[in-house]
């Protein structure tokens, strides 16, 4: 990035400008003083003053609403500017207002100072003195020109003309003038004989001369000259006005127009008292509102200069924040903020690289998963993953079809919560959870339970999940349906041994009861009574048990044989009464069947299956003995979007041991004194021959119950 | 709405601004003074005004004057085209100028014509103004000067001279009705 050129946080023109309002506020202070040439020009720089404070005060407002505005909508770098601002404004304002304050208080205390009521009366005093001066020589000079009254009487008006000059200067006036009662000039005379017209009285004058019949009064001249001008009443004939000019003499005009000055002035002072101090107060008042506000206009600038990179950053922290890692920052100066936003700008390349990294590998860990979950979910085995507190994170697919419960209610829960809602599942679920707490290395369990569909037996592989510290942070258990798996194991060992039996044991059950008969035919002759019936008796018993034991391997041999040794359509319907039809005529049992309307055809050889009915059958009647009832329901139900046919068979008869239920389709497991064993256990090969189910319903409370499942034949439903 | 209701106050607060203008306006009027019984007479090619005014002046005025400061007015007479417009040239003087002075040894009141300078004392305010009240046979202009063809307008006023005040009462001066003390514009036709 070029670097860029400083700039001075506040620009030339606002510099300019505060220059201006200093001048102005210079030449106003100026022309305060009097005697300056500025101070015809007072109103004028006062009014400019003001109307700067004015402008200066909407300057400062409008920028005052502004940040208000600004910092109500919460901008950026609002509430920065705001601080600044108060901080500046309390900084500046209580030390001006201090100052102020004070300048004040001098102020008005120096222009107090300069009166007081002993100058005020000593003014007074002195005007008053030079008034009752100048008034008493007006007297003196009255009466002196009364006393020349007497000397005019009896004076014609020529003889008076002449006479008057002699009057003039025995009185020492400069100007002496008889007029007649209208006003007429009678006699005038003067010191001065450039004087040809004598000073006339003017009409005020007439007036109070005809009201009090004298006038006497003290009238400047010139500039600093005085004169005292007297007037009385001369009684003669006709009354005539005589007038004596007399002049103050330089010297008490002098002390007379220096007191008056003062007096003048100090009134004049005294009484513009109150308007100077309200004029330096206004002066004053007006430079510190104006200094101040200007300082406020400019901290406004300068706060907004400083301020303008910190909002850019809150505006890129906002973009980032909100996810937008590509913001650039204009780097404004080159100072410590600049720096920062630099800095800034830096963080943001940064993180919007890591970003795009931590997204890649993101994508591949999410590949990776869903690779994962493609396996588990494709599992024929059952996964359950669990976390520290045995909920269960995860389930795969093979889980749902192995316990009958969907995945999604799997997760989040522990095994003992869905114990609660699956009771089905209480013993496989308890025995893994018990497993899951206690150890604490990995293990495997076979678990055997009764489920829905009958014995089921779960192969079960857990093994506790550990973080890089040691903590425990989960388990993982791995199941397996081996139901069908140890089945056909068991199936198959017992197929061998039927095999063997009917291999190994049969063939010398034919000799031996051959023999046995030879014996008899041969020895019977030839013993006696006693014996030859002895000899009876055991070959007898010979060839019954030899009977008995080709019985039991016939029933081994047809165990081992394949049972599906044809595959056509079977009405089970029908078939169950063909069968229920050979048992009808027996006493005391009664037969109750009930046959859902509709085909019920399944695939397979009928043979076996009739077998199996046959063996059902058989086992209830000798359960139920000599009484009882043996009920068989057929139906079609619909299981994992397959249909079935189900037979229920019951009885109430004496029922099967809660023990031997496991056990019960096992080769060679009978409660009968009599049997082999291998009833029941043909019955299953049969019935799992032809891709069906039996078991025992375990609701079941009178007597015993069987359900056989075997798939429908869809092409007869169609 | 915030912004309605502020520009209602800011309308309000411009109404009484206006009203305070037109009450000074209206009370500064109270004291003006009045010129009077104008008349312009023309002899040979030089015209001559003679007016009467009207002098009112207010308490802190006479105060003032009392407290010995001095009063300035200046007769201030125009001269321009009627109807004319403001490029037009306009004859513009001070015709005279008065100074009006109270003395506080001898009691009296000085008029002082600064043109002049002669000083007349009287010692009576109402004989000083008096004096001043009365102009006869101002010389106003040379009939020259103006062009035949259009008609003037004479206009006479009497200017109070706040400016002249003593610098503390000036501001004051400026706001307070009672220191207006000049005469609006008064125009007399010249005749040809």
């Amino acid at each position: 990035m070029a670097p860029e050129k400083i700039k001075p946080p506040v620009n030339l023109s606002v510099l300019i400008l505060f220059g201006l309002i200093l001048l102005s506020l210079q030449l106003m202070s100026s022309a305060m003083q009097e005697s300056s040439e500025l101070s015809a020009m007072y109103s004028w720089l006062l009014l400019f003053n003001t109307l700067g404070s004015v402008v200066l005060l909407f300057l400062v407002g409008a920028n005052i609403y502004a940040l208000l505005q600004h910092t109500k909508r919460r901008e950026a770098g609002s509430r920065l500017t705001a601080r600044m601002m108060s901080l500046f404004v309390v900084l500046a304002l209580a030390p001006a207002i201090i100052v102020f304050y004070f300048s004040m208080q001098f102020l008005h205390q120096g222009i107090d100072s300069w009166f007081n009521v002993e100058i005020d009366r000593a003014m007074e005093d002195a005007l008053e003195l030079s008034q009752a001066s100048l008034d008493q020589r007006m007297r003196g000079q009255l009466r002196q020109t009364e006393q020349l009254i007497d000397k005019l009487e009896g004076f014609s008006e020529n003889a008076a003309t002449l006479e008057i000059e002699h009057l003039r200067e025995l009185s020492g006036a400069s100007e002496m003038t008889l007029f007649s009662r209208q006003g007429r000039i009678i006699a005038s005379s003067s010191n001065n004989p450039a004087d040809i017209l004598p000073s006339l009285p003017e009409e005020h004058i007439w007036l109070q001369l005809r009201q009090n019949g004298f006038f006497m009064a003290l009238a400047p001249v010139h500039e600093h000259e005085l004169m005292v001008r007297v007037i009385v009443t001369v009684k003669s004939i006709e009354s005539q006005y005589l007038q004596a000019l007399y002049s103050v003499p330089v010297r008490i005009a002098d002390l007379a127009d220096s007191v008056e000055f003062a007096s003048a002035r100090y009134q004049e002072m005294s009484y513009l008292r109150s308007s100077l101090r309200m004029s330096f107060s206004l002066a004053l008042s007006l430079v510190l509102l104006m200094s101040l506000l200007a300082a406020i206009w400019v901290a406004f600038i300068s706060i907004r200069n400083i301020t303008a990179p910190v909002k850019e950053l809150v505006k890129g922290t906002k973009a980032v924040a909100s996810g937008h890692y590509d913001q650039i920052l204009p780097v404004m100066a080159q100072d410590d903020l600049g720096f920062l936003v630099e800095s800034f700008n830096d963080m943001t390349n940064r993180i919007a690289q890591a970003r795009d990294e931590t997204r890649k590998v993101g994508v591949e860990v999410e590949n990776q998963r869903a690779y994962l979950e493609t396996i588990l979910g494709n599992l024929t085995a059952g996964v359950i993953s669990f976390d520290e507190t045995f909920k269960i994170r995860t389930a795969n697919q093979a889980a749902y079809r192995i316990f009958r419960v969907h995945v999604n209610q799997f997760v989040g829960k522990t095994l003992m919560e869905l114990v609660e809602t699956y009771v089905e599942l209480v013993e496989p679920l308890k025995s893994i959870q018990h497993l899951l707490e206690n150890a604490d290395d990995i293990w495997q369990q076979r678990i055997a339970f009764l489920g829905p569909n009958g014995r089921q037996e779960l192969l079960c592989r857990g093994t506790p999940l550990f973080s890089q510290e040691g903590f425990r942070v989960g388990s993982v258990v791995v199941f397996d349906d081996v139901t069908d798996l140890i089945q056909a194991q068991k199936n198959a060992a017992w197929g061998e041994v039927a095999r063997r039996l009917a291999h190994e044991i049969k063939n010398p059950l034919t000799p031996i009861q051959l023999s046995a008969e030879r014996l008899q035919l041969k020895l019977a002759n030839k013993l006696d009574s006693s014996d030859g019936a002895i000899l009876q008796r055991s070959i007898q018993t010979i060839v019954q048990q030899v009977e008995a034991m080709k019985e039991m391997v016939d029933d081994f041999s047809e165990y081992a044989k394949p049972s599906k040794k044809q595959s056509v359509n079977v009405n089970i319907s029908h078939l169950i009464q063909e069968v229920l039809a050979l048992y009808t005529l027996r006493e005391g049992i009664r037969f109750k069947a009930r046959y859902q309307s509709g085909l019920q055809i399944v695939n397979g050889d009928p043979v076996s299956i009739r077998q199996v009915i046959h063996n059902l059958i058989k086992n209830s009647l000798e359960a139920v003995g000599l009484e009882g009832l043996i009920e068989i329901n057929v139906h079609r139900v619909l299981k994992n979007n397959t249909d079935y046919v189900e037979i229920a068979l019951y009885d109430n008869g004496a029922g099967i041991k809660e023990d031997q239920v496991e056990k019960i389709f096992e080769p060679y497991v009978t409660t009968k004194v009599k049997g082999t064993g291998l009833g029941l256990a043909i019955v299953k090969k049969i019935i799992e021959d032809h891709g069906g189910a039996i078991w025992v319903d375990n609701g079941r409370k009178v007597g015993a119950g069987f359900i056989i499942q075997l798939p429908a034949c869809n092409s007869e439903l169609s | 709405m915030p912004l309605l209701r502020n520009r209602k106050r800011f309308c309000q607060l411009l109404l009484m601004v206006i009203l305070g203008i037109l009450s000074f306006l209206v009370s500064g009027a109270l004291f003006s003074a009045e010129i009077k019984q104008g008349d312009i007479a023309k002899r040979s090619d030089e015209y001559f005004l003679s007016v009467n005014i009207d002098y009112h002046l207010s308490e802190k005025a006479k105060t003032a004057l009392q407290n010995g400061v001095p009063l300035y007015w200046n007769l201030l007479v125009k001269v321009q085209k009627y109807p004319g417009f403001f490029w037009d040239k306009t004859w513009l003087k001070v015709a005279k100028r008065y100074q009006l002075q109270y003395h506080a040894l001898l009691n009296m009141y000085r008029v002082k014509n600064e043109d002049n300078g002669e000083v007349h004392s009287f010692s009576s305010l109402s004989s000083a103004l008096e004096l001043m009240s009365v102009i006869i046979d101002l010389p106003l202009i040379n009939k020259a000067l103006l062009d035949p063809e259009h008609q003037y307008l004479c206009l006479i006023k009497l200017d109070f001279k706040r400016d002249d005040l003593p610098l503390p009462l000036r501001p004051f001066a400026y706001i307070d009705p009672q220191w207006y003390l000049s005469s609006e514009w008064t125009s007399w036709p010249l005749k040809k």
